[in-house]
């Protein structure tokens, strides 16, 4: 009874202590607990006092059952922290802390147990920990290292990164008197010295990129932050950020020098060099196609097509070229192209078009080089003129020769003919003959030498000298001379020349011309009509050209045409015809730098067009 | 020796002409002569016989610059007439140009009668040789 009533006020007692606490005996049943202990551990459905901790918790750890066994051998327990599932509950920690239970002889007759729940602060301290792990990953991975500087205590820390990019072993311990040697002398180690400055005078933040030197003695490029921080308007401290970006700057430093470098190579080649995109616009020109172009800037290209540059149909032939190359990936090679630029100019070009590709093989336009061969081109014509000259000149001589060889030999093989009937010859009668056809033999060798002799005069004298003159005044001259003949032969010449034409002549031979064709106007007149001549004058590529058109017999040009101009050619049966007045004629509108060519209808007329050269 | 029915000189030179005809004359036994002054008059003159008695030349002597047709227009014209016969042609020529010798080949190759090529002038010692008929 008076156990009972002894233990019921400490029951009473401990039932309203302010924590949770609970009194096991040596079997670690329950034997007093507080209002508190039972409602933490949710006991309060069941019976608690005299029930088995172990029951009652259906789960105790190894660690809290050597603590219970410590403390029943007199030792005070270490603290452990609990963790247990309540069905439908997250999981709750306690934590325990236990002391062995004395009776009054300090005999050990239990284990006092007191509890606090501590589930929030478990939860708190893991989430730091997660978060401080999660830092750690990031600027790890981020190269960004963090910094503190306490102006109270003047400590300065750093943060595994910060460490790791200044090559400093991990137990280093930066000091704020020597962290700035790790910068770079000169602009690096000034600047962040003002910096420091500041931010702890003024209160200025900085951010900025510069280099120091690491302790193993690299050099890096780096990013430093730096903020004041205050308590109470009072200057604190500061922090920042250490930002390793020496990869990036190298990279941007090489990127930078490589474009460099492509650019100087694209603008320097004696080449023209462009990109244009899927729609023919220019997204690259260098200096040659800007100079081209006769522009400064290539701001001035850039989006622009051939059509805002080139003339229509030039630049309607570049983008067929251009669409060709894109569409069936085929690259164009050394096309000669010729561009004419709105303002006329010509520019002949070797051009190849590329086509230009994306990482992922797909055509996103193309590059096209143009080299400029107008000089070429122009060379090439100057040759191919000169050859032209050469071969007709040449020409000219072959035929001379022949004329020459052939006229000759057909005198003298008749005079070696005749001489052989003659020594021969017994008739004195026939001998006289023979003499007479050589003296005729004679002469006609000789006209043929006077014939020939002319030639070689128009051909060589160059003495000559073209004048500018009036065609009209000329004409009526060569009328004048022929007035007679005109007169006999009921001729008319109907002149549409204006009074102005002028020409670049030599005198005598446009002279020689004129009478020479009016001559073979009239005397190859059709049977049929009256001779009328028609002159006109027009002009075409430097050339004044003369028609005179008759409406005589006509010459059928197929069959005699590449003999219309030879020597001793004729064509009608006329005994007159010696075939020279047309041969001399060509050689004399030749030697004037001219030409004439003929038009003709049999039985309806002919028409001589003389080409008077404007130049010397 | 064999004589021969009818020979044609076509040439424009009189001296040429008359040259032929004489030493013809005094080496050669014949029964006509004919001259004609260009391609053209001589082509007629052919075609004329060849119509009217069925004959052509044996000899013919043929210049080849002439006025309104020369030699080679004429020979285009005669190889391409309906005659059998062989005929001799002797083109006589002052000409020593190449390519007249390869116009000649060229008429050679292309026809069935005898074509020789004669530079002027022309001896009385070859004459007899070149006025055969042809074989």
């Amino acid at each position: 009874m008076l156990k009972r009533s002894q233990i019921d006020p400490n029951n009473y007692l401990i039932k309203q202590l302010p924590n949770a606490t609970a009194f096991l005996n040596k079997k670690l049943e329950v034997v007093y607990a507080s209002d508190l202990w039972i409602k933490d551990f949710e006991f309060t459905n069941g019976k608690v006092i005299g029930e088995k901790i172990s029951g009652l918790l259906k789960h105790i750890s190894k660690d809290l059952q050597k603590d219970f066994k410590d403390c029943l051998k007199g030792n005070i327990g270490s603290g452990i922290k609990e963790c247990y599932n309540e069905k439908d509950n997250p999981k709750k920690w306690t934590e325990w802390t236990n002391i062995p239970w004395y009776d009054e002889k300090e005999n050990i007759i239990g284990v006092i147990v007191q509890t606090e729940v501590i589930t929030e602060k478990i939860n708190n301290d893991s989430n730091v920990e997660r978060l401080q792990l999660l830092l750690q990953e990031k600027s790890s991975n981020a190269n960004i290292g963090s910094w503190q500087y306490d102006a109270e205590l003047n400590s300065l820390w750093w943060c595994e990164m910060t460490k790791q990019i200044h090559e400093v072993d991990t137990n280093f311990i930066p000091k704020i008197e020597t962290c700035f040697d790790f910068y770079k002398d000169g602009h690096s180690k000034n600047t962040i010295s003002m910096a420091f400055f500041e931010a702890s005078e003024k209160g200025l933040p900085w951010k900025e990129k510069l280099q120091i030197v690491t302790e193993k003695g690299n050099e890096k490029w780096i990013v430093t932050t730096g903020k004041p921080i205050y308590k109470d308007d009072k200057f604190i401290g500061l922090v920042g950020t250490f930002r390793d970006i020496n990869k990036q700057v190298l990279t941007t430093k090489k990127t930078k020098e490589n474009e460099l470098l492509l650019r100087t190579l694209v603008d320097s080649l004696p080449l023209n060099v462009f990109v244009k995109d899927l729609d023919s616009r220019k997204i690259l020109v260098n200096k040659s196609e800007l100079n081209f172009l006769g522009l400064k800037n290539e701001s001035e290209v850039l989006g622009k097509t051939d059509f805002d540059f080139l003339n229509k149909k030039n630049a309607l032939i570049g983008r067929e070229e251009d669409i060709l190359v894109m569409e069936n990936d085929i690259p164009m090679l050394k096309k000669e192209t010729t561009n004419i630029k709105k303002d006329g100019t010509i520019t002949s070009f070797l051009t190849s078009k590329i086509p230009l590709k994306a990482a992922n093989g797909k055509i996103t336009g193309l590059v096209g080089i143009s080299l400029d061969i107008s000089d070429l081109k122009k060379k090439e014509e100057e040759l191919k003129d000169l050859i032209s000259v050469t071969s007709f000149q040449n020409k000219k001589l072959a035929n001379f020769a022949h004329i020459v060889s052939h006229n000759l030999r057909s005198h003298t093989a008749n005079f070696s003919m005749l001489l052989e009937f003659l020594v021969s010859e017994k008739d004195e009668v026939e001998k006289r003959n023979l003499v007479n056809m050589l003296v005729k033999a004679s002469d006609h060798l000789l006209e043929t030498l006077n014939n020939l002799n002319e030639v070689v005069v128009i051909n060589t004298n160059v003495n000559l000298k073209k004048k500018s003159i009036f065609l009209n005044k000329e004409i009526k001259s060569a009328e004048k001379n022929l007035r007679v003949l005109l007169k006999n032969k009921n001729a008319k010449i109907i002149n549409t020349i204006e009074d102005n034409v002028k020409i670049n002549v030599i005198p005598a031979y446009l002279d020689s011309i004129l009478v020479n064709l009016f001559t073979n106007a009239i005397m190859y007149k059709s049977p049929d009509r009256d001779p009328i001549i028609t002159l006109s004058s027009s002009r075409e590529n430097g050339y004044t050209i003369l028609s005179i058109n008759d409406n005589g017999l006509g010459i059928d040009l197929k069959k005699y045409g590449d003999k219309l101009f030879g020597m001793y050619k004729t064509f009608h049966d006329n005994a007159d015809a010696k075939g020279i007045g047309l041969f001399l004629t060509k050689n004399q509108i030749e030697a004037m730098g001219g030409k004439i060519t003929t038009t003709s209808e049999v039985g309806k007329g002919t028409t001589f067009n003389l080409y008077f050269n404007e130049n010397n | 020796m064999k004589i021969i029915n009818s020979i044609f000189i076509i040439d424009d030179d009189p001296i040429t002409v008359f040259g032929i005809r004489k030493m013809l004359s005094t080496s050669v036994e014949f029964k006509t002569i004919s001259t004609y002054g260009n391609g053209k008059l001589a082509i007629d003159g052919i075609k004329k016989v060849l119509n009217d008695i069925n004959s052509v030349p044996e000899v013919i002597f043929l210049d080849i610059n002439m006025p309104i047709m020369d030699g080679w227009q004429f020979l285009e014209e005669f190889i391409e007439l309906p005659i059998e016969e062989k005929v001799r042609i002797n083109i006589v020529t002052s000409s020593i140009d190449p390519a007249d010798y390869e116009n000649f080949e060229h008429y050679s190759d292309k026809s069935h009668h005898q074509i020789t090529f004669n530079t002027k002038p022309i001896k009385s010692s070859e004459i007899a040789a070149i006025t055969k008929p042809a074989e």
